[in-house]
């Protein structure tokens, strides 16, 4: 066994965490009030060649592994940036994967590159009302026609799409009434997000607000067969593919943030002084943060574990499941101590933990929630009977 | 709101603590355990007056209530006193209102026993079936205090239904297999009938039974308060003395704020049994949901203040010589006796409609 990370990788990340480093959690704050796309930084790590990361070379990219990926998101998001900074990029760092498995080659030549230069910004549209979880439920709706599809539909929660000229589409071909097999029917685009057709409302929220969320309203949006990523049908087989890979990388988003709540935690528990000394010598406040400092330590080796397993072709699903959930309640824990830790000052925007706090509630929910894991790991790893 | 303990209650309570203070400090306690003897502190329990307390009056006990079960049964548990017999007994006796003989005797200190499995929400499975010569058959596990009850109120199915009847224990058609408990302050056996001759017992069955599982819910909960106040207490009093690393180690937040969790717990546990107490002894509709709340929330925290008790204790809590694991063993029974806290939320759960 070896715990080491490859000088590479050692590099990766001390580059990332230096280049992170300029945008300061005041930067974050104001962006987060302001509910404005972090464009500064966002231009720093594509002039830095980040964003290709996992792209392949051919492509203009670095044809790294998730191991790499998820050490840069990490750090993005443990600079204080958190899922602020690590969601204005996040879709650029892996979202591309099933269109580099299974789009064509005019569809990668006009898209992989921009990614790589960060001039093309994509959203990824699978949730909607009536269809969160179960998401072959989904009911948007491509028809052929001719050469196009026509595609209409309600998308909900899309991140970015206010500031994305394109879009990772879900839609169904077939209804869902139609298809013996649920899972078939669905078929995926990589499209414009045609404003004339779409209407992309914001969606008010909790909180990392410097990336929107919105609710799209599909018209009439005509797409040509071009766009489709791989065959027809196929869709969410596709999405299923990259899904592993996701869970890691939202786990490494949440570790990095539990990592910056921690950190202002026990700065905090250092300088505060209270019944004149530091609060950090109670147990009552110490022992909460050493616990978390385990906990997070513990669930990044899972995480270690489950990019090591994938980069080499190993099956994943269980520690890709296990890396999500033990990151995100690491990282909500150690979040909702920060807060404590500072007493009311915890509850201002100043001391930064608040909007950490925000942040990691929603890496319990989002984009696969806690209760999900359970079912896969009860159903599929412990084969108990699946319960719903 | 405001509720609180009457005078008399409140009276009763320190007559009875000051009493088990006197007969049944814990080397006593472990003098009859060694032993295996639980006759002995029922017979002073019943000759000192304590037995028919919480029996209304036209049923031959000394007035009172459900309140006073919980009070005597608060303070049994303080005390790890071995009070199976007068906890199966109390359960029995509203079975009993319309057969006055049996009643009398039960009262006297003859002991009854409901034979239901104590690990259930009464009634349970119930396995007995009724000839229509009035002979039952069947065999429950673990039946409370099985083992010293002089009458058994056996839930039976027949021709009729389930109904309740009443079975003497010296009956040559009743054979008796006592079980070891980790607790040894409770006493359970298996109870096998075979042919025995039975008499019916002219009360509503369900009802009844109904009744019983709120009133061993609340008593069982007042149980393990009782026992987990006097752990609070043995823990408090152990922090103080013990030192290390040159001071007590009450003196270490920790260990602080674990005693103050337990205490959090024994005050939220106080309001749901009274109240709970209260409620189903007036047959409030909500009844049920009092009983199964203080039933599942105040074991379930019984138990896990043992734990903590016995961290608090370090490696002296895990000895025999130290008094903590009597208190540990019954608030860990407490938890499954009539009901687990996982059976009682199951219970609210059907009461809230969730799907
Ligand atoms: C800030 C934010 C950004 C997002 N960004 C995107 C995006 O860019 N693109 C996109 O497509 N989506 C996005 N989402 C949507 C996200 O993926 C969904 O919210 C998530 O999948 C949960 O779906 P839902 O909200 O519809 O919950 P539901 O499916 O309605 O579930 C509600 C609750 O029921 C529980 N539940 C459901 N089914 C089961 C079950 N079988 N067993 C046990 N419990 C169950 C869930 O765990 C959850 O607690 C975003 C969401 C948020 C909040």
């Amino acid at each position: 066994m070896d715990f080491d990370l490859t000088d590479e990788q050692a590099t990766i990340r001390r580059a990332v965490a230096e280049l992170a480093a300029k945008f300061d959690d005041q930067y974050w704050a104001d962006k987060d009030a302001a509910h404005e796309f972090p464009t500064e930084f966002y231009r720093a790590f594509a002039d830095g060649g980040w964003l290709g990361i996992t792209i392949p070379e051919e492509y203009g990219g670095h044809g790294f592994g998730i191991t790499e990926a998820s050490l840069l998101l990490e750090e993005v998001a443990a600079s204080g940036g958190g899922m602020n900074a690590a969601s204005s990029m996040h879709l650029s760092i892996f979202g591309m994967h099933p269109v580099i498995v299974h789009g064509s080659d005019e569809l990668k030549r006009e898209n992989l590159p921009r990614i790589v230069t960060g001039d093309l910004h994509v959203c990824f549209g699978v949730t909607e009302p009536g269809a969160g979880l179960d998401t072959t439920r989904i009911t948007t709706f491509a028809r052929r026609d001719g050469s196009d599809y026509i595609i209409n539909g309600r998308k909900v929660w899309i991140s970015k799409a206010l500031e994305s000229e394109k879009i990772l589409l879900l839609t169904r071909t077939t209804r869902f009434e139609d298809v013996s097999r649920k899972t078939e029917g669905l078929t995926l685009f990589l499209t414009d997000l045609d404003r004339d057709h779409v209407d992309i409302r914001p969606i008010r929220k909790m909180g990392r607000n410097a990336v929107s969320s919105n609710e799209l309203f599909i018209d009439d949006l005509r797409v040509p067969a071009a766009h489709r990523v791989g065959e027809e049908g196929q869709g969410f087989r596709y999405i299923l593919d990259g899904l592993n890979p996701e869970r890691m990388l939202i786990a490494a988003e949440a570790l990095g943030l539990g990592r910056a709540a921690l950190r202002r935690a026990v700065r905090y528990g250092n300088e505060r002084e209270v019944f004149g000394r530091p609060i950090g010598k109670n147990q009552g406040l110490q022992f909460p943060l050493a616990d978390s400092l385990a906990r997070l330590d513990a669930a990044e080796l899972a995480l270690r574990k489950a990019t090591w397993l994938y980069d080499h072709g190993r099956p994943c699903a269980r520690e890709a499941n296990t890396a999500k959930y033990l990151c995100a309640d690491a990282a909500f824990q150690a979040a909702d101590r920060a807060l404590q830790t500072h007493g009311g000052m915890g509850y201002a925007e100043e001391y930064h933990v608040a909007r950490y706090f925000r942040e990691a509630r929603l890496l319990r929910i989002a984009p696969l929630s806690q209760e999900m894991v359970l079912n896969y790991l009860g159903e599929h790893v412990l084969g108990l009977p699946r319960s719903y | 709101m405001q509720w609180s303990l009457s005078e008399e209650q409140s009276a009763y309570r320190q007559a009875l603590r000051d009493w088990l203070g006197d007969v049944a400090p814990t080397e006593a306690v472990r003098g009859w355990l060694d032993a295996a003897d639980h006759t002995t502190f029922t017979k002073r329990f019943v000759a000192d007056g304590f037995w028919g307390v919480g029996v209304a009056e036209d049923l031959g006990g000394q007035g009172g209530g459900l309140v006073e079960l919980a009070l005597t049964a608060e303070e049994l548990g303080r005390h790890a006193a071995p009070s199976a017999s007068w906890l199966a007994t109390l359960l029995a006796v509203p079975a009993l209102a319309a057969a006055p003989a049996a009643r009398a005797e039960v009262l006297a200190g003859a002991g009854a026993a409901l034979l239901v499995a104590a690990e259930s929400i009464v009634p349970g499975p119930v396995p007995v079936t009724v000839d229509d010569a009035g002979r039952v058959s069947g065999t429950v596990p673990r039946v409370l205090a099985g083992g010293e009850a002089r009458f058994l109120v056996v839930p039976a199915r027949g021709a009729a239904g389930m109904t309740l009847r009443l079975v003497e224990a010296t009956d040559p058609g009743v054979r008796l297999a006592r079980r070891e408990l980790l607790d040894r302050s409770r006493s359970v056996a298996d109870v096998v009938l075979s042919d025995a001759a039975s008499e019916p017992l002219a009360v509503a069955a369900g009802e009844v039974l109904a009744q019983a599982a709120n009133r061993a819910a609340v008593l069982v909960a007042a149980d393990s308060l009782g026992a987990t106040e006097r752990m609070l207490e043995l823990a408090v009093a152990y922090s103080g003395q013990r030192r290390q690393f040159g001071v007590p180690i009450g003196s270490f937040q920790a260990v602080k704020h674990a005693a103050a969790t337990i205490m959090v717990g024994v005050e939220a546990a106080r309001s749901v049994i009274y109240l709970a107490a209260a409620s189903v002894h007036g047959g409030d509709p909500r009844a049920v949901l009092h009983a199964a709340a203080a039933k599942a929330q105040v074991t379930a925290e019984g138990a896990r203040a043992a734990d903590t008790a016995l961290t608090l204790h370090g490696a002296i809590g895990y000895t025999w010589e130290h008094d903590l694991h009597l208190f540990y063993k019954r608030a860990k029974l407490d938890e499954w006796l009539f009901g687990s806290p996982t059976a009682w939320n199951e219970v609210l759960a059907d009461a809230l409609a969730l799907a």
